[in-house]
């Protein structure tokens, strides 16, 4: 398709921002945008246009645990040891265990590269976990299932196995990141059981910044990037632990 | 929605503070908007849950992009709308498990979180068209476009839905819905 053409992009635009493509042509067309300025712009000139429609729909309280979600989900109170027990502190509970040997682990290398200091000095001495990011993703049954994590500013992700996959003759397990707007894009490859790390496009930092979740599919090769991923079979939160 | 138009230079404001990290200016920025854009979130995904899920991840996103937030491009509201509205469509086409969930919902199954008020989408596209003075041009565009317009906008249904809940062929919803937009647009603009 010839994307040059002003009147084609105008109305892909309008059909993405009136809602009328299907999930498909969305994440084709989102991908588009980011490639493609006109895109961009074409699809602000409608947002313009057929966002006053909106004004008219009445609004609706939403809950107070909304607000709390969002106040935790931007790094206002995650961590504060004063916070109540939540969903989200329940889940962590597990994870800082397993995290903290793979996550510091990896992390110091980079953190303090002229001295390999064990953890537990380093914890005392700054109260806490290096800044990374981490990742637990669960099965259907909710069994914890990947550990991944890496530093913040680091491109190595760390991944640990908790239970084995079963995975057929010729396939991988491929990490997905889900970030909050766009298409899912690929991680790099994961061991069926035990322990491995693999180097990822860019920085943590850059890359999983927006990503909120993360999951695996089983694909006949290591996937490409702005490939679209098989069902999941694993998938999780990810988490910035700072 | 008045009260956004008022508000607008505060939230300008806020967006700006929020731009820096101010956590007190974020909090702000959502009791000013959440409710306003939970409405529209909640029309287009039908249900509570989901739709706070929208709302949490619009507002992240607003959270992080705040700095690439553009004042002379868009209004704070327009801005903050189209994320939710992206979030929420990009959910509602997400996945086959919540689409049989949708059309139950449309069959009288699971009850959808949401009054009856939900039923009359053309009259929500009425009202916008009053208050944006381009009544009398909406009003000139045909009554099936117009009804496959607000079914589409305000409800989020795919060309198929609409089909079905219209009773008419996919194909003339189609031609309608293009030709729909294209009117609409140009009342739109007439008003800009």
């Amino acid at each position: 398709m010839n994307y040059d053409r002003p009147e084609l992009l105008d109305r892909l635009a309008a059909e993405y921002v009136f809602g009328t493509m299907s999930a498909r042509v969305r994440r084709r067309f989102q991908a588009i945008q980011r490639a493609l300025p006109a895109a961009q712009h074409a699809v602000q000139a409608w947002e313009q246009r057929l966002t006053p429609l909106a004004r008219s729909v009445p609004p609706v309280q939403p809950s107070t645990a909304a607000w709390d979600a969002i106040d935790r989900r931007t790094g206002g109170r995650a961590l504060r040891p004063v916070a109540p027990a939540s969903t989200w502190l329940a889940w962590l509970k597990p994870v800082l265990g397993v995290a903290f040997g793979a996550v510091a682990t990896l992390g110091l290398v980079r953190l303090y590269p002229t001295a390999v200091v064990p953890v537990d000095v380093i914890v005392q001495q700054r109260g806490t976990l290096p800044e990374s990011y981490v990742g637990l993703l669960t099965d259907a049954a909710n069994n914890p299932v990947v550990l991944a994590s890496s530093t913040r500013h680091g491109r190595t992700l760390s991944i640990k196995m908790l239970r084995k996959v079963e995975v057929p003759a010729g396939k991988v397990l491929q990490l997905w990141a889900l970030p909050v707007e766009g298409a899912a894009f690929p991680l790099g490859v994961v061991p069926s059981e035990g322990k491995g790390s693999f180097q990822m496009a860019d920085t943590s930092e850059k890359l999983l910044f927006s990503v909120p979740r993360l999951a695996v599919s089983i694909e006949d090769a290591a996937a490409r990037p702005g490939g679209t991923p098989a069902p999941f079979l694993l998938t999780g939160n990810c988490v910035k632990l700072w | 929605m008045p009260a956004a138009n008022i508000a607008s230079p505060d939230l300008q404001q806020l967006l700006a503070r929020v731009a820096l990290g101010d956590r007190v200016a974020f909090r702000q920025l959502y009791d000013a908007t959440a409710p306003s854009l939970f409405g529209v979130a909640l029309r287009i995904v039908r249900q509570r849950d989901r739709a706070e899920e929208v709302l949490q991840d619009a507002f992240i996103n607003a959270w992080n992009r705040a700095a690439g937030y553009q004042a002379a491009l868009s209004q704070p509201m327009t801005w903050l709308t189209a994320i939710v509205r992206n979030r929420a469509l990009d959910e509602l086409r997400s996945g086959a498990r919540h689409r049989t969930e949708f059309l139950e919902d449309r069959e009288g199954g699971a009850a959808p979180d949401i009054e009856d008020e939900r039923a009359d989408p053309l009259g929500l596209l009425e009202q916008a068209a009053d208050a944006l003075a381009i009544r009398d041009c909406l009003d000139a565009i045909d009554g099936s476009q117009r009804q496959c317009l607000a079914l589409v906008y305000y409800h989020g249904l795919s060309h198929s839905e609409v089909a079905g809940h219209i009773g008419s062929p996919i194909g003339s919803v189609k031609v309608w819905l293009r030709r729909g937009l294209d009117k609409l647009k140009r009342c739109l603009e007439r008003m800009a």
